[in-house]
């Protein structure tokens, strides 16, 4: 199945590039795959549900946080294929609807891209409101005025380090947040 | 947000990650929660005499069994830790590792007088033994859903499973240390009876923790 080589030669080395710190491959990566879990989860649960975004930003978070759990040393696609089925399961559970989804072959989240941003119902903006004030502004100058972590850190007198650390913690924070929100 | 927006703000998180995470956390979780279950063992339960122990066939006659399932059960429970690897062939394996335990015990019972078969299948603890495999893997059990959690399962109630069949195999392999039962046919019925419980209600909990 070539476009299914294809995937797998282009983002696995952007995966490991990006276990290995490189911030631009990860970026591409992360647009590459909410494509493609846009339509993979649209084929699954109508590309006009109000739901569709929201599961993409959870999976996409999804795949940031638990990429330590990829095996450099095995195919990507797999992997992004069985996370995103078993979100998309945890999708239907959490509304109590026992639906199967079949185990297909990963080739089966690579099908369809769609990149139509689509509306949210859960804001993450909104969510980010809960959090106490230093948090918030952080991602606010990281994500809006589009610092860096350092330049972020400098600004409030902390070091790069507490920054970083505070933003993992706020977007693990995010991730269980929009989990509870759409439960 | 916007889902650029997002992407762009994991862009800012990211940082070099070793490999092997995986490894190491089941690791930690197997050795931590395999010292609060030997101190059980060994200050609850007292050790049997165990100089005495190691110079005899059964006690590692039983030790194998026990830890060659553990075995089994770290390859299974590695791959159902993250998502997209295959269980593969350690399930068979370790039904095959029963199995051959199975044919020892029987053939250890009938090379006895039929009269003293009852005596060496029950032994002297057949009531507390499969209990007690049960309640020393429940430390392992826990430190291992908290790893496994922290790992990404996708299929949770297998994980589940194959989290609570690794902290009987290793529970039984510590219990070993204690139970002064020699018999084959003891062990691959009382022991595996405690693994198999230890399975099933990891299944059953798993399903429930293993969620993220």
């Amino acid at each position: 199945m070539p476009q299914q080589e294809e995937t797998e030669e282009h983002l696995r080395p952007l995966m490991i590039r990006g276990l290995e710190g490189d911030p631009a491959a990860h970026r591409e990566l992360l647009g590459v795959l909410g494509r493609y879990l846009r339509g993979y989860f649209g084929r699954r649960i109508g590309s006009t549900t109000a739901e569709l975004e929201d599961l993409v930003q959870e999976t996409l978070l999804a795949v940031h946080l638990k990429r330590d759990s990829y095996d450099r040393s095995l195919p990507f696609t797999p992997w992004a294929y069985a996370l995103a089925r078993y979100k998309l399961i945890d999708h239907f559970r959490r509304r109590n609807r026992s639906i199967q989804i079949p185990l297909e072959e990963a080739d089966a989240l690579f099908a369809t891209d769609n990149p139509e941003e689509g509306a949210l119902r859960t804001d993450l903006d909104r969510l980010l409101q809960r959090l106490p004030d230093r948090q918030r502004s952080l991602v606010e100058d990281v994500k809006l005025q589009g610092l860096s972590i350092e330049e972020a850190a400098r600004k409030r007198g902390v070091t790069a380090v507490s920054a970083r650390v505070m933003l993992h913690r706020t977007l693990k924070w995010l991730n269980q947040a929009l989990r509870d929100e759409n439960g | 947000m916007r889902t650029a927006d997002l992407i762009e703000l994991l862009a800012r998180d990211v940082r070099a990650t070793p490999p092997g995470v995986v490894n190491r956390r089941l690791l930690a979780a197997l050795v931590a929660g395999g010292a609060v279950t030997l101190a059980f063992v060994a200050l609850g339960l007292h050790c049997q005499p165990l100089l005495a122990a190691v110079q005899q066939s059964w006690f590692w006659m039983k030790a194998a069994y026990t830890v060659l399932l553990m075995i089994a059960g770290i390859v299974i429970t590695r791959r159902l830790s993250v998502p997209g690897a295959r269980v593969g062939g350690a399930p068979f394996a370790a039904l095959v590792i029963v199995a051959a335990m199975i044919i020892l015990g029987v053939a250890q019972l009938l090379s006895v007088a039929p009269a003293a078969r009852l005596a060496l299948w029950l032994g002297h603890s057949w009531k507390v033994c499969s209990p007690l495999i049960v309640l020393l893997a429940i430390p392992i059990y826990a430190c291992l859903i908290a790893a496994i959690r922290s790992l990404a399962p996708t299929r949770p109630a297998r994980a589940g499973a194959a989290a609570g069949f690794l902290a009987g195999a290793l529970a039984a392999t510590l219990y070993g240390l204690h139970c002064p039962e020699q018999a084959a046919a003891f062990a691959v019925t009382w022991y595996t009876l405690g693994i198999a419980a230890a399975t099933i209600l990891g299944a059953i909990t798993g399903s429930r923790l293993l969620r993220w």
